[in-house]
């Protein structure tokens, strides 16, 4: 498949173009490719509602959004899911454990789903989600679901680009707030109790409307919905109310939303150009080396190294 | 193909591989202790879960666009099973997806399934190390044709 091929796939919908397009942009070494690619497909963007799903591990983000993703199928709406899974930090080898989960909603209903990997990125993982996003969104689906662990810096730049944020908890795993509190309170945009059925969800639901209460209000009030990732129950809610606040946020995107873009690719591509001059020829670990063998202290040691590189002063 | 040249490839996208049980074959435990392994090696790994049909397989490795494809039976229905993931992969004009196969696989029927383009076809107690090896010589076949495609 040449590029050329691959642009003309992506703009007709073809999977196999959109998964080998997404397979290059996640490919740190064919960056080239990935720009021509990401040029090519530029005006057919802006259309795709992005979707974050965050909360901590074992609360059913993946069964949830297999059943939310079924949902929006089911209204005829194109869908696409991304998840990201954790890498090991030893081997770098990664469980793409999410997909098993939704694995019956994506065949039943022909979803388009995608696992990333957070490793073999070097803090790259932002700038693939964001350009698997827009690939996605230049094929012409309607909507995507993203779920992180919610956990990192990469995963919260995920955030900053969705649209609707949904914050997802079950019962049964402590203090509800002790898990949702830092930031995560303050960027859900719709807040979902999981596995319902249980006991002391009903006790998980007023917990957090009462401290979203205690937050200042905006123009979009903030709910608790409870739902039952198993059998259904209540997704049709939890889409109607992705919906409501769709059709509310349209207006108030624009310019921001490609500002924010843009400085999640300037930090990754920084950070790519400054390790791939002085990495190769192995610089950076001589150089580093021989700072403290000069008994320079890390903070000025990195400083100087780092300014030596881009060519400026302090 | 160079051996070093292969490591740089990987070192920016590793190896990705999907482990897939496509029949009425319940008995995963050998499929997770090969996603630890494959894992452990740096991999990035998918399993496709229980009882997938074929083409739920395939439509799995296209949407995940992944390197090689590894099949395992214990249930006796390889020849058949495999032969319409290998027809279905022919079908579909993919040739940038390596097929291998494990289980419980005599040795005579072990020639018929290289044919269709299935290799490996390892049974158990093989060594971990031989598996992976072998993945990763025929992943990095399957990589050289995703690239030289463009």
């Amino acid at each position: 498949m040449n590029t050329d091929a691959i642009v003309k796939g992506i703009r007709g919908g073809d999977i196999p173009s959109v998964s080998r397009a997404i397979s290059i942009v996640e490919d740190r070494s064919q960056i080239s490719v990935s720009s021509e690619i990401m040029k090519k497909i530029y005006d057919r963007t802006g259309n795709i509602h992005i979707i974050g799903v965050t909360g901590p591990p074992g609360v059913g983000k993946s069964s949830m959004i297999g059943k939310l993703a079924s949902e929006i199928a089911l209204r005829g709406r194109k869908t696409s899911i991304i998840a990201v899974d954790a890498s090991s930090p030893f081997t770098g080898g990664t469980l793409l454990g999410n997909r098993v989960r939704m694995q019956e909603s994506i065949n039943r209903n022909s979803i388009y789903m995608r696992s990333l990997a957070s490793r073999g990125f070097k803090g790259g993982l932002s700038s693939a989600a964001l350009s698997t996003i827009r690939i996605l969104d230049a094929a012409g689906f309607d909507s995507v679901i993203v779920e992180t662990v919610g956990s990192g810096q990469a995963d919260i730049d995920i955030m900053k680009i969705a649209h609707t944020i949904i914050v997802l908890h079950a019962p049964g795993l402590g203090d509800i707030l002790q898990s949702i509190k830092a930031g995560i309170m303050e960027i859900g945009d719709i807040f979902v109790v999981n596995k319902i059925d249980r006991e002391g969800a009903f006790l998980a639901i007023k917990d957090i409307e009462d401290s979203l209460s205690m937050l200042p209000g905006g123009p979009w009030k903030r709910k608790v919905i409870g739902v039952n990732s198993l059998s259904g129950e209540n997704i049709d809610a939890l889409l109607d109310e992705i919906e409501r606040h769709r059709s509310l946020g349209k207006e108030n995107r624009g310019d921001g939303e490609a500002m924010q873009e843009m400085s999640i690719y300037i930090e990754d591509e920084l950070r790519r150009i400054i390790l791939e001059r002085s990495a190769p020829k192995g610089d950076l670990n001589r150089e580093m080396k021989r700072m403290m063998a000069k008994g320079i202290d890390p903070f000025n040691g990195a400083l100087k190294l780092v300014t030596s590189l881009v060519g400026s002063e302090i | 193909m160079a051996v070093g040249k292969s490591q740089s490839l990987f070192k920016e996208k590793p190896i990705k591989i999907l482990l897939a049980k496509p029949g009425i074959d319940g008995h995963d435990r050998g499929m997770f202790v090969l996603a630890k392994a494959f894992r452990d090696a740096g991999m990035d790994v998918l399993y496709a879960g229980l009882l997938p049909t074929p083409e739920e397989v395939i439509d799995t490795a296209v949407s995940e666009d992944v390197d090689v494809i590894a099949l395992s039976l214990l249930n006796g229905a390889h020849l058949t099973v495999f032969k319409k993931i290998s027809d279905l992969l022919k079908k579909r004009k993919i040739d940038d997806i390596a097929l291998v196969g494990g289980g419980t696989i005599p040795d005579s029927d072990k020639p018929k399934l290289e044919k269709m383009g299935i290799s490996g076809n390892y049974g158990p107690g093989t060594p971990l190390s031989t598996i992976i090896d072998h993945v990763t010589k025929r992943a990095s076949e399957a990589r050289l044709r995703k690239l030289g495609g463009r």
